[in-house]
């Protein structure tokens, strides 16, 4: 199977991450994603993008975040490009999970869910997170 | 996101929320939430019963929530939880941190309030 990248493009607004979830949701059940990967590809996207909201625009919802997802051979790619504030990627550090205190856990989602995560600084500022997952089945 | 604060028995309160849990309805979740622990009061009962979808920040305010209760000496759980929000909790590692029961009715019945 594979899916001509398909790009969502949405305000870096913590209420329109609705849109994302549901763009995530169906794609990865679509291409053939079972329930409990599916709900997992959400939530570490969602994680993602609140992430950029957070960092990247400093919870200003004025930014755009837009979210490529593309599949090819055995990998689902999911892009998320902003135009904010950019950072070192050094410092996006999770939380050790014996501790026991609010927040940390996005990077840790991000990490669990997929089998390659890695940044970018593209051409005209902001960055680029790249996601990929291998597809069910697939090493 | 919809929720409702009950005081079921003396001391005993049971907040049922409605939606998802996120980064957009977190803050207000908390600003609800935290200051019931002020109150004269023994058990809280979050019913996430209605909730579909929870991410790390609502995650982050049961954490709040939960060291609260430690250092008031409250007994605090979360209730009805459907497989999918249960999960993420698993993935955190906090599945087994939380008191966490299949119906907010059970543990009521088992309270002899304050």
């Amino acid at each position: 199977m594979s899916l001509v990248p398909v790009i969502l493009d949405v305000p870096a607004d913590p209420a329109a991450m609705f849109i994302v979830r549901a763009v995530v949701g169906n794609i990865s059940a679509r291409i053939g994603f079972g329930a409990e990967d599916t709900d997992k590809l959400v939530l570490a996207v969602d994680e993602a993008c609140t992430n950029v909201i957070r960092h990247a625009y400093a919870n200003s919802a004025d930014g755009r975040i837009a979210v490529t997802f593309s599949l090819g051979g055995d990998c689902f790619e999911i892009a998320i490009r902003d135009f904010g504030a950019g950072a070192d990627p050094a410092t996006f550090k999770g939380r050790d999970l014996d501790e026991i205190r609010p927040g940390g856990l996005g990077i840790h989602f991000i990490k669990s869910v997929f089998d390659k995560m890695e940044y970018d600084a593209p051409p005209g500022g902001g960055m680029l997170l790249r996601l990929v997952k291998h597809m069910p089945g697939e090493l | 996101m919809d929720i409702q604060v009950n005081e079921r028995k003396p001391g005993v309160f049971v907040i049922s929320l409605g939606g998802d849990l996120d980064m957009s309805s977190s803050p207000q979740v908390r600003n609800i939430l935290l200051p019931i622990f002020d109150k004269s009061v023994s058990h809280m009962i979050v019913d996430l019963g209605d909730v579909p979808y929870i991410d790390s920040s609502g995650i982050a305010t049961f954490v709040e929530a939960l060291q609260l209760s430690r250092k008031g000496n409250i007994r605090f759980s979360l209730a009805g939880a459907c497989r999918r929000v249960e999960s993420i909790f698993d993935l955190a590692c906090l599945k087994n941190i939380f008191e966490m029961a299949p119906d907010s009715n059970q543990l009521i019945e088992g309270e002899q309030g304050r």
